[in-house]
């Protein structure tokens, strides 16, 4: 078998000190294949975005070993490992900087890698996202919400990393501006054989991008399924089962009925 | 029978110096006693719909229809007086996320009580009572202990729920539900609409409910209005999505990846201009 990208092996992060600890991770192992994309998905507070955190070492691991191309990763991360992970956030508005232009934005990790030729590479990059030159001026209040995730796709890429750290990318956008977003994500993916980790509450959109994924609940990794299992509906637990339930909308149980099993204080 | 709300070409006008924004663009509907759905997508009116309806259109705003009534009361004529007993105790407004809407220094329970006690005379103690019996109705376990929280103590599921509480303690015919669960987990999301159906069947009550998500619209609510750019394109009967004529409609259905189903890429939505005249 070929060196995995990414190697992640009984990853484990607290938060908090003594008796206010929290478990964000648990024992969390999985494994990435150059040009693979693998989904997260787990009810909010199951520590996704913890999984993404750790390896950007933005969240410290108190447990575990992290290997990019089977040589393991030192913390705090040397410069290199950001040539070749990066990471794109849910909220376009919050990931921006309010007073760079898309100029300035895209010119950062050019300059902070010593990369030569900024102005042909923020050109390209914004053609590589749907943009034409003439946003690289525009500041991003400026900019709509697909328009300011197109901007945070290019800054991810600019620096032609092999594996993209995907955090809700489309969740505050519209259902016409996601599917954008999908498609640019696929086109790029095949273009430059990037890998991605996608964490998403939307299952639909984890079975149209990865072939993989892992069911997290409390901290802990309690399935590893496929994008076929979700579609043809044969996931191991109950807890997979109930998100798969949930997402197909709303069942009325009968006009009058009460509610079977009420959930309480969720 | 006097419909519960009556709207006829309405419309939200925002007068800026750079030109004036129409939010809302000439919209109708009656509402009954049942589950309406407003959907579209983020700035075709639908905030700005339920706003107006409520008398909470933000300034420079200015609302005007050829009628907007509650009940048969006027509410275009209505002085601002009546308007707001109305608000909080016949209509009211839950939105989307319970964190922004709730006061961070105030318990839940004083929250509960408070809002209770501004529209029914009625004792200290009873009023706790009756917030009590309503954090059990929107199903919260052990509520003397939920009522002795802050705000941000709360789950978003449960901050929620006592949204709903807070809104439905005084009764109201008509309630205007605006995104009231996109910032939940999809399995919170089911519970809290099934509280919802429970009590807006229980009471009688009509219900607005303002989303994005097509899917789940249709699949809760009785009827379907499409808003796009301000207007109404299409109305669609629970459960039919299928039958969805609009192409701005059949557009938004086409884009949404689906579990049955794998098209790559995903179809995308191309605005005919016609839509939004
Ligand atoms: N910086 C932090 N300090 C303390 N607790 C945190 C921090 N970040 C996350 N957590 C906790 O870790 C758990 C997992 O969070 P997160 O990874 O953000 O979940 P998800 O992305 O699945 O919603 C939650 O209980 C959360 O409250
Ligand atoms: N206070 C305001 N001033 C100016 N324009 C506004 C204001 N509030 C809303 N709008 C505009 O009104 C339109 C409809 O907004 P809204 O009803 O909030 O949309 P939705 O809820 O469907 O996302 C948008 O174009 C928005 O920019
Ligand atoms: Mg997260
Ligand atoms: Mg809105």
């Amino acid at each position: 078998m070929a060196t995995p990208l990414i190697e992640a092996r009984n990853l484990s992060v607290r938060f908090g000190v003594g008796r206010l600890t929290v478990a964000a991770l648990d024992d969390v192992s999985f494994t990435l294949a150059p040009g693979e994309s693998l989904g997260l998905v787990g009810e909010s507070g199951s520590g996704k975005s913890t999984v993404l955190r750790a390896l950007t070492g933005l969240a410290p691991l108190s447990g575990g070993s992290l290997k990019l191309g089977g040589v393991a990763v030192p913390t705090p991360r040397r410069m290199n490992f950001f040539t070749a992970v990066q990471m794109v956030f849910q909220d376009p508005y919050a990931s921006l900087h309010p007073r760079h232009t898309v100029d300035q934005i895209l010119a950062e990790p050019l300059a902070i890698h010593r990369i030569p030729h900024a102005e042909t590479r923020i050109v390209a990059a914004l053609r590589e996202v749907g943009l034409g030159p003439s946003y690289r001026f525009r500041y991003p209040h400026q900019l709509s919400g697909g328009q300011r995730q197109r901007i945070a796709i290019a800054r991810a890429l600019i620096l032609r990393p092999k594996v993209v750290l995907l955090d809700e990318p489309t969740s505050a956008l519209d259902a016409s501006v996601q599917a954008e977003i999908l498609n640019l994500l696929e086109d790029l993916r095949r273009a430059f054989g990037l890998a991605y980790i996608l964490v998403s509450h939307d299952l639909a959109v984890v079975a149209h991008l990865c072939e993989r994924l892992i069911v997290l609940r409390q901290g802990r990794m309690i399935e590893e399924t496929t994008a076929g299992a979700l579609r043809d509906g044969s996931v191991k637990t109950d807890y997979t089962r109930a998100m798969l339930a949930a997402s197909g909308g709303f069942t009325r149980v009968g006009p009058t009925a009460p509610p079977t099993a009420p959930l309480r204080n969720t | 029978m006097t419909p519960l709300l009556e709207v006829e070409d309405l419309h939200v006008r925002f007068p800026l110096t750079e030109g004036t924004i129409e939010a809302v663009r000439g919209i109708s509907f009656t509402l009954g006693r049942e589950r309406l759905g407003i959907v579209g997508e983020s700035g075709s009116g639908k905030s700005q719909t339920g706003r107006a309806i409520l008398g909470l259109t933000a300034r420079p705003g200015e609302v005007t229809a050829k009628r907007l009534a509650f009940d048969g009361i006027d509410l275009m004529a209505a002085p601002e007086r009546l308007r707001r007993s109305l608000r909080g105790s016949r209509m009211t407004m839950v939105m989307q996320d319970p964190r922004y809407s709730l006061n961070p220094v105030m318990t839940v329970g004083q929250q509960i009580i408070e809002s209770y006690r501004a529209h029914k005379r009625v004792s200290g103690r009873d009023a706790r009572r009756a917030a009590l019996a309503m954090l059990d109705e929107v199903r919260i376990t052990a509520p003397d202990r939920v009522m002795a929280l802050y705000p941000h103590e709360l789950s978003g599921g449960m901050g929620q729920r006592v949204m709903i509480a807070m809104m439905l303690i005084t009764g109201p015919e008509l309630l205007i539900a605006d995104e009231p669960t996109s910032a939940l987990d999809v399995t919170v999301r089911g519970e809290v609409l099934r509280i919802l159906d429970q009590l807006v069947a229980e009471r009688g009550m009509g219900l607005i409910l303002i989303s994005h998500d097509l899917e789940m619209v249709a699949s809760f609510c009785d009827r379907v209005l499409v808003m796009y750019a301000g207007k109404i394109v299409e109305e669609l009967a629970s459960g039919a999505l299928d039958q969805a004529r609009h192409p701005y409609t059949r557009g938004l259905i086409g884009c949404l990846p689906k579990l049955a189903g794998d098209s790559h890429p995903l179809p995308v939505l191309t605005r005919d201009p016609a839509w939004a005249r």
